[in-house]
């Protein structure tokens, strides 16, 4: 018995190896954050979305890679919506169908030159990915070599938005390397053209980033990136009290407060939360109980108390971050009048908990609804298990937060997809000719101001629709720690750490 | 040797069907992997049939179910695991390396609950060994507190208090030691405070044996006296240990969470929610394994402790008939319960008011009110009538389920060890494939696992009462199997096994919380206690008073069931034997009182711990 009690004692430090292996590797040598040589520290961030397709540039990720200053498009979005020159000097339209682009002198992450070839065979391979980039969904689009910088981009039908789609970030322009892989797959490490570029990724935990000492805007100012994915909001806020952050990304409003003062930036972002009424089905098809259910609803109290003022009043289906909106807002047209409340009906009434706030806002309309004279039954689940239901109009009214600018920027699309006969996220059911012709209408406008006033017509038919009613218009809150300057609040949430952030 | 055998075929069917049964889950809830994997990709996306089309022919699913699972199995075979649906990437990596991290943390929240185990019985150690715990009347609402909370909040009590506001630890991440610490404590504390109880419920039968009365009498110290009452207790609470192993590797998803730890759990969480069934399988087959492992592990360690002894039958019963708890108590608590529901019922609990929000208890409102200003006495007074009933029901049906599936033991065993390795979304997942989503699922979810710790409590007690004297005068005289059953073995099993059932009454209703977000369960605005827990943590720090008072009643709920078990004591059963006149305050049965049903959370309904010591106990039980 005794002869064994030593080698017992030593059997821990044999698994010290072991044991190190079964720790998360990355993020934790970053306490000191020594930069290269003293010029810069490292940034050290936390992302609240975890990387679903180790980063690829077609799916959801490609928005991280954009935020975290990796990838860049052909154009980018700027304050006002409008499509702003990135990888891309300048373009100009030839004829009906085709765009021509003319690069700007840009070399890759790998070194190699962004050659119009480059450019072209990129969003070639992202026209061939599989499911497409949702940016390119129903666009044939081909691109070719067009002069010694310039692309030529044509569309199958005449296109009037294409710079703007462009600018979405799953059409990320990325050097031939990445495509070697074969599998339809793109790996954005180290063949992108941002300022930062990956040099490691580890699974859904974290990712390391290195300056990109060549990008064409000019160095960075910090030496690289420790990027961490936390999906927890309470934890992101706390690794951020405790400095073990220098940006945390969405904090969310229950934890906003927690932080001081200076720590939160909030800033207006384009995501609206929306009551929406099923005009198909039950209840609400009938306008007139819509309008009632809409007189019900006090919007006030939502920007002000769920959202903690974290929020703007909803004040259509554009918020101010679309800052061209509210210039040009008409008066909703066509309402009917408000019907009486009553029947046994119960209104089934869903939501989903992916976003905290979400539950606090739809009991809140529940009891509104109530007082008014409705019975409301409230459904709340994740929001992968209550999608297919409510595209199927199995709910009478549902709350939902949506990013009223999509993947394309383009303000008529989300029109079109949620509110006409043929759209694909049509929760509200909402079928009805004069929309429908509105939006078609403005779908075909290529000047960027005429345009916006075309949806802004939209827009006023389909809130007189009643199907809609704007509750708040959400801010996104981002943490920042008091020594980082120069974080990016952008209202499309496509960039957040670029050349001139650093602490 | 044959039962044996047949147990092991019985024990790998289970395990083969399990695994097939998750191949199969897209099939048996008719819910597309496509979309799932599309939503967990990217929510915003619209999923249009092409998009859909173009993800089927990208997983290579649109042979059906049976070639998909062919596939699998065939990869299996070779060592392959396949590629994960989501990300593409291998799925054997990412799984061994969630594993590594759950079983770390698991290991120092093992450690953890060992010490609080040890400080919950330090006081029976000490007086034990000095041979003065005569007549001591059991305690114990401490521990039964400190096991009814819920690990979740724990977790994020701990990291905003020592993680944030002392900075002592790191309170995210999982990168070295000291990232540890916080998360096995919130692990650790409540499942200690259960292993304590339990073992402090078998000391004093062990102190009261001869040998201990001979080692004094010999001049051993007090100290070496404990510590063999220990070893003598300790092979009794292995399996409990065994079950306590797999059970955190596979469902500590709420303080994976709060710590941003990279473990099993949300790895399974994550992959069962997309359907992504490669990982969603590995995991499994894992966790199944590893059941397999900590079940032979368990037993091997209890023979090579306990062995001879067994063998030869030279154990005595650590079962001697207990004075009867206090009175006081538990209608204390009682009374306490009742006031405040009674208050409570009086007052509207869905009344919102968002002006009144957070606001800190005053004589408006003397709980304070929630994040939407509604009157928290309120929803605590209305939740406890439904918290109460449901859990009330489920607790009744499994109890059944539990008393019936453990007369035949060597079935519900392996049943036992398969149900405990399931992730509980998975399980709940499961269920609703088999019943549909309807009103009565999140019972039969729940219900699923609770009965599994009465069985093994049933099976365990059963054995142990087959092998009394009065049983083999019975059958002396001539009496049948039913006989027996009916007026022998049934009357002395079912008490303890029905205060049992009593004292996971509140893990019941914490389980059933943590099934909401799959829209089973209690929706908002329900009141029920589980549910008002989970809404009001993100507030825990700003407003402390919303999470204090649902933990505070169902805390109290905790110890009103453990102290009320003990003060049941008197039944028919406690009365039928005298008392011995050395009986020092022994107790009914670890599985009597241990289980102090603290394991729900939002993990989910975590049950076992606290009750299968009871078999290999009572294994070694000879009367």
């Amino acid at each position: 018995m005794r002869s064994l009690r030593r080698p017992r004692l030593l059997a821990p430090f044999l698994l010290t190896p072991l044991i190190a292996g079964c720790f998360a590797s990355g993020g934790g040598d970053s306490g000191d954050g020594g930069g290269k040589g003293g010029d810069g520290d490292r940034l050290r961030v936390a992302l609240a979305f975890p990387p679903a397709e180790n980063l690829s540039p077609y799916g959801a990720d490609a928005t991280l890679l954009s935020r975290l200053g990796v990838t860049e498009g052909l154009t980018a979005l700027d304050a006002n919506g409008s499509a702003a020159p990135a990888l891309a000097e300048s373009w100009r339209r030839d004829g009906e169908k085709t765009w021509e682009f003319t690069l700007r002198d840009a070399i890759f992450q790998d070194g190699s030159d962004v050659t119009p070839d480059a450019v072209a065979d990129s969003l070639g391979q992202a026209v061939r990915a599989k499911p497409a980039p949702a940016a390119l969904a129903g666009v044939g689009l081909t691109a070719e070599a067009g002069g010694e910088r310039v692309v030529r981009v044509t569309t199958a039908e005449p296109d009037p938005v294409l710079p703007l789609r462009l600018s979405s970030p799953s059409l990320a322009i990325l050097s031939a390397k990445a495509y070697e892989e074969k599998g339809g797959k793109a790996d954005a490490v180290g063949t992108a053209t941002g300022p930062f570029q990956l040099t490691k990724v580890n699974g859904a935990t974290s990712a390391s980033l290195d300056r990109f000492d060549d990008y064409w805007g000019g160095r960075a100012q910090a030496s690289g990136i420790d990027a961490r994915f936390v999906a927890d909001g309470t934890a992101r806020a706390n690794a951020l009290r405790t400095g073990e952050l220098d940006i945390a990304e969405a904090v969310p409003v229950a934890q906003a407060a927690s932080l001081d003062e200076g720590t939160r930036r909030d800033t207006a972002t384009t995501r609206t939360t929306s009551l929406l009424f099923n005009a198909s089905s039950g209840t609400f098809k009938d306008a007139g109980l819509r309008a009632a259910a809409r007189g019900a609803v006090d919007t006030s109290v939502f920007a002000k108390d769920v959202y903690e003022g974290y929020g703007d009043p909803g004040a259509g289906i554009y918020g101010p971050a679309v800052t061209w909106a509210e210039g040009k807002r008409s008066a909703p047209v066509g309402r009917a009048g408000a019907g009486k409340p009553g029947g046994d009906d119960v209104i089934d009434l869903a939501t989903y908990d992916n976003r905290p706030e979400l539950p606090e806002a739809a009991q809140v309309v529940k009891q509104q609804l109530e007082k008014a004279g409705f019975t409301v039954k409230l459904t709340v689940r994740e929001y992968s298990r209550l999608e297919a239901d409510a595209l199927d109009g199995k709910f009478d009214a549902f709350v939902l937060a949506r990013n009223t600018l999509l993947d394309t920027g383009d303000p008529v699309a989300v029109l079109a997809s949620d509110y006409t006969c043929d759209g694909g996220f049509n929760i509200a059911q909402l079928c009805d000719k004069d929309v429908d012709r509105a939006v078609a209408d403005a779908e075909k406008i290529a000047d960027t101001a005429k345009r916006q006033d075309a949806a802004m017509a939209a827009e006023a038919r389909i809130l007189g629709s009643d199907a809609v009613v704007p509750l708040v218009h959400q801010r996104i809150i981002t943490g920042v720690a008091d020594s980082v300057q120069g974080v990016i609040l952008d209202p499309y949430e496509r960039t957040l750490v670029g050349t001139g952030t650093r602490r | 040797m044959r039962q044996r055998v047949a147990t092991a075929v019985w024990r790998v069917l289970l395990a083969g069907g399990l695994v097939c049964g998750v191949g199969l889950l897209p099939w048996l809830t008719r819910t597309d992997p496509a979309y799932t994997v599309l939503k967990a990709r990217s929510a915003e996306r619209e999923p249009t049939p092409e998009v859909l089309d173009d993800i089927r022919r990208q997983l290579g699913i649109e042979g059906g179910p049976v070639q998909v699972l062919g596939n699998w199995l065939g990869g299996v075979g070779r060592g392959d695991l396949g590629q994960s649906w989501l990300s593409g990437s291998d799925v054997l990596p990412g799984v061994a390396t969630a594993l590594g991290a759950s079983l770390l943390l698991m290991g120092v929240a093992l450690l953890v609950a060992v010490v609080t185990a040890g400080a919950v019985c330090a006081r029976t150690l000490r007086l034990g060994g000095q041979r003065r715990l005569g007549g001591r009347r059991r305690g114990g609402t401490g521990s039964a507190v400190l096991a009814s909370l819920p690990e979740f909040l724990v977790a994020s009590v701990l990291a905003t208090l020592v993680g944030v506001q002392l900075g002592w630890l790191p309170a995210l991440g999982w990168y070295g030691p000291q990232w540890t610490v916080l998360p096995a404590l919130a692990l650790g504390l409540p499942a200690g405070a259960v292993l304590g109880r339990l073992l402090d419920d078998l000391l004093p039968g062990a102190f009261a044996e001869p040998w201990a009365l001979a080692a004094a009498a010999r001049g051993l110290t007090g100290r070496s006296v404990a510590r063999q009452a220990v070893r003598r207790c300790v092979p009794a609470l292995l399996p409990n240990l065994g079950l306590f192993v797999v059970g955190l590797t596979g469902g500590a998803v709420a303080v994976e969470q709060v710590f941003d730890i990279p473990g099993l759990g949300r790895t399974t969480l994550q992959a069962a929610l997309a359907q992504d069934l490669p990982v969603l399988q590995a995991g499994t087959l894992a966790l199944v394994l590893l059941a397999a492992l900590a079940t032979g592990g368990a037993r091997l360690a209890a023979r090579l402790l306990t062995g001879p002894a067994v063998r030869d039958g030279a154990l005595s019963s650590l079962h001697r008939p207990a004075p009867p708890g206090r009175l006081l108590p538990p209608v204390l608590y009682g009374a306490v319960l009742i006031v405040v529901a009674g208050v409570g019922l009086g007052r509207d609990p869905l009344a919102l008011d968002t002006g009144q929000r957070l606001r800190a208890p005053s004589p408006a409102h003397p709980f304070g009110t929630d994040a939407l200003g509604r009157d928290l006495l309120a929803r605590v007074g209305h939740g406890a009538l439904d918290t109460l009933l449901l859990a009330s029901a489920i607790s009744a049906a499994a109890l059944l389920l539990g008393v019936l599936l453990g007369l035949v033991p060597r079935v519900a065993a392996p049943l036992v060890d398969t149900v405990n390795a399931v992730p509980p979304v998975l399980l709940a997942l499961l269920v609703t494939a088999v019943v549909g989503s309807g009103a009565a699922t999140p019972a039969f979810a729940v219900g699923a696992v609770a009965w599994a710790p009465l069985a093994t409590h049933t099976a365990a007690l059963l054995r142990q009462e087959r092998a009394t004297l009065h049983i083999t005068a019975t059958k002396g005289l001539g009496a049948g199997r039913a006989y027996l059953l009916r007026h022998e073995l049934l009357p002395a099993v079912l008490p303890p096994v029905l205060r049992h059932a009593l004292l996971r009454l509140p893990g019941v209703a914490l389980a059933l919380a943590s099934l909401g977000f799959l829209g089973l369960g209690a929706q908002p605005p329900s009141p029920e206690w589980g549910l008002l827990l989970a809404e009001n943590q993100p507030y825990a720090e700003r407003a402390p008073w919303a999470v204090l008072a649902p933990a505070a009643v169902l805390a109290l709920l905790g110890a009103l069931a453990v102290t009320a078990a003990g003060a049941l004591r008197r039944g028919p059963r406690g009365g039928r034997r005298p008392a011995r006149p050395d009986s020092s305050a022994g107790d009914g049965g670890a599985g009597d009182d241990g289980g102090a049903g603290g394991d729900g959370g939002a993990g989910g309904a975590r049950g076992v711990v606290g009750v299968v010591g009871v078999v290999e106990k009572e294994a070694v039980v000879v009367r």
